[in-house]
This record gives structure tokens, C-alpha cells and sequence, in this order.
């Protein structure tokens, strides 16, 4: 299991973990005006990956998402911290 | 002419506090990877800093990155990430001409790779072997301005920072090392951000003893030095007119200025434009 990012306001906070296929969960404290833009952006970084994603969104700009799933998926390809 | 009277400090590890920095006027944005970012989330910042300089809207201001010191494992990586993006490098603890050589050897790979332009350096001098060698430091081509911390100056020395009498000799030294060499010099930031009088004074002082700016750590602190730094209006008028009689005479073809019978010499002609520029006036 790897993460980056925090749960502090305007932040995202990204957990991916070992599996056989690609599964996605966002929790996002906008999820009614952001949930759907916060899952494309994760579907789009996260392709070919397969693992068990999961992002919770504290009202990050979509930058920030970009940011910390780039740094998570890192991590889970093995670079080191 | 680039000023360079504030510097403002954002932890780069918080992007609720880096989104907005566009905002606050102040001339140049420092995203740290240094000291505000714990050892665990290095990796996490430099990244997140890399989407900030691509992202956010800094407006006027200089975009630039403090990376981890040239003695941790941590400085090339950060260079890695955040040299295509970036105005000028700030790089904690360099005690000399070869320190900054080294990193500039890596940020040309970075460069080329990328194909941007020459990035700048800003060194921090907070040693007393790195004080000893400023001058040397202030030579490198990079090296558009020198600044200076003094924690690990006065832990070396054994005094408390708050009473440490050689820090003005300190601060002598910096701005004798960077003007010397045609570069800026910076000062250290005002660590009290209630004290609204005391970081005037203290911007003031700065500007007196001929630094070109110091470090802020909040936006209140931004405005407060610019008008610190901004000069006197009778300065300013008197600027205004040795430029104008120097454009005058450009103008006219004549070799010489001269302004109410008096030959203008070209110190006095530059002083005159750099009180302009900190009037920001055009």
C-alpha cells in the first residue's frame, strides 16, 4: 500500500493498494458539484494501473488531485521516497 | 529593472495556502521543499510544487523554488522536478563556488533535456565557511542575488541569534559580496509578523544598509516593506528630472548631461533610475 497527500482542507488525499484489476472509489466532500470531474481525472491518470484506488477529495483544485495521484502512483511503481 | 523587495515563503507541501499566492503583490514567491516540509512528505511536495508552478497564477510575481541543501539527498530530485518550471532556484546552505557549480551542472542536464532557458540562483549564505567564500559565490554566472540566514551562523558561534552583535557585520559582508559582483543583495526575513512597526523599521534599515529587499513569511508583511523601500517623494522628483535630462541629452546626441548647470556622472544617473524603479515609476 502507498499514499500521498493529506485530509487537510483544499488537499487530496490518494491510497492505492495491490489487486487483480483496476477498481476506483472517490469520496469526495464535493461529490455533488466535483464527484464526477475528481473520477475522470482519476480514470484518465490512473489507466492501465491495476489496483485498488482510492481517493478522498477535500475540495482539492484539479491540479492538486493530479498531483498527489501522480506521487501515489510513483510510489506504487517503486520509486523511492 | 527586476525588483525584488519581498520574497514570500509558502510551504509547498500545503496547496490550500499555494493557490492563492498570485495574490498578495508581493515580487517573488518562494514554494519551499526546505524547512516547512517534513522529512515524510519531501516526495509528495516536490511534486505537488511542480503542478503548482504549471497551475497556479502567480501573477506579477517571480516564480521561485527554495529546494533541500546541497548536503541532503534530497536537492537533485527536487531539481528534477521543478527546474523546467521554474524563474529562479533559492538553495539553502551554500558555502561555496563549486556548491554552486555542482547544481548547476545538474539544472544544465535538466535544462537541456527540457529545453528551457538558463534558470538563475539565488544562494543563502548561513555558515561561516559560506560567509568566508560569498564573494567567490557571487562571481558564478547564475548568481543573480545572494541572501542570508542566520540560525546556523550564530549555533556555530555559540550566541543567541536575538543578541548576536556580529550579524550586522554579517549583513555588511553580504551586500559588499553580491553589490561587488553587480548582484543583489537580500536580506533575512522579520520573523514577528504582529509587529507591524518593528518590520517597517527593520525593512528600512535593510534598505539603509543596501539591501535590495528581505524575506516575508506573511502577506500582511509584503505592503509594509514595499513602502519601506519605496523612497522619499523629493528623491523621486529629483530622479524624474536627472532621467529626463539624461534622455534629453541622448536625444540631442550631446556626451554630456547636465541638469541646472551641473554635469549628471553615470553613478549618479544609475542611482537615479534604481530610485525610480523602486518608486515604480516608469
Amino acid at each position: 500500500m502507498v499514499e500521498a497527500g493529506t485530509l487537510e482542507k483544499g488537499d487530496a488525499r490518494v491510497v492505492i493498494t495491490d489487486a487483480d484489476k483496476r477498481e476506483i472509489v472517490v469520496k469526495s466532500k464535493l461529490e455533488r458539484l466535483y464527484g464526477d470531474a475528481v473520477r475522470k481525472t482519476v480514470e484518465e491518470m490512473t489507466q492501465g494501473i491495476n489496483a485498488n484506488i482510492l481517493v478522498e477529495d477535500m475540495g482539492a483544485l484539479d491540479w492538486v488531485i493530479r498531483a498527489r495521484l501522480e506521487a501515489a502512483i510513483r510510489k506504487f511503481r517503486g520509486e523511492e521516497e | 529593472m527586476k525588483l525584488r523587495r519581498t520574497r514570500l515563503y509558502v510551504p509547498g507541501n500545503n496547496p490550500h495556502l499555494v493557490e492563492n499566492v498570485g495574490l498578495y503583490g508581493a515580487d517573488c514567491l518562494i514554494l519551499d521543499l526546505e524547512d516547512s516540509v517534513p522529512i515524510t512528505q519531501k516526495f509528495d511536495a516536490r511534486i505537488l510544487v511542480k503542478y503548482a508552478l504549471q497551475n497556479v497564477d502567480f501573477g506579477n510575481s517571480e516564480k521561485w523554488v527554495r529546494i533541500n541543501s546541497p548536503d541532503t539527498p534530497f536537492w537533485v530530485a527536487d531539481l528534477n522536478e521543478v527546474v523546467p518550471y521554474v524563474d529562479v532556484v533559492n538553495v539553502p546552505k551554500v558555502e561555496s563556488y563549486e556548491d554552486v557549480e555542482k547544481i548547476s551542472k545538474i539544472m544544465e542536464d535538466i535544462e537541456e533535456k527540457h529545453g528551457v532557458e538558463k534558470i538563475k540562483i539565488v544562494p543563502i549564505i548561513e555558515t561561516l565557511k559560506g560567509l568566508t567564500n560569498a564573494r567567490e559565490i557571487a562571481k558564478h554566472p547564475r548568481v543573480v542575488a545572494m541572501a542570508w540566514g542566520g540560525e546556523d551562523l550564530t549555533a556555530e558561534l555559540g550566541i543567541p541569534k536575538k543578541k548576536a552583535l556580529i550579524l550586522d557585520h554579517v549583513r555588511a559582508e553580504i551586500v559588499i559580496a553580491a553589490k561587488s559582483q553587480g548582484k543583489m543583495a537580500l536580506d533575512t526575513v522579520y520573523s514577528n509578523i504582529r509587529d507591524e512597526k518593528g518590520l517597517f523599521e527593520y525593512a528600512r534599515r535593510a534598505r539603509y544598509m543596501g539591501f535590495d529587499g528581505v524575506g516575508v513569511l506573511h502577506p500582511n508583511q509584503v505592503e509594509i516593506v514595499h513602502r519601506a523601500f519605496k523612497p522619499e517623494d523629493k528623491d523621486i522628483e529629483d530622479a524624474k528630472k536627472i532621467v529626463e535630462a539624461a534622455e534629453k541629452a541622448m536625444k540631442e546626441g550631446k556626451g554630456v548631461i547636465a541638469l541646472n548647470g551641473r554635469m549628471i556622472d553615470k553613478p549618479v544617473l544609475e542611482r537615479a533610475r534604481k530610485i525610480l524603479a523602486f518608486a515604480e515609476v516608469d
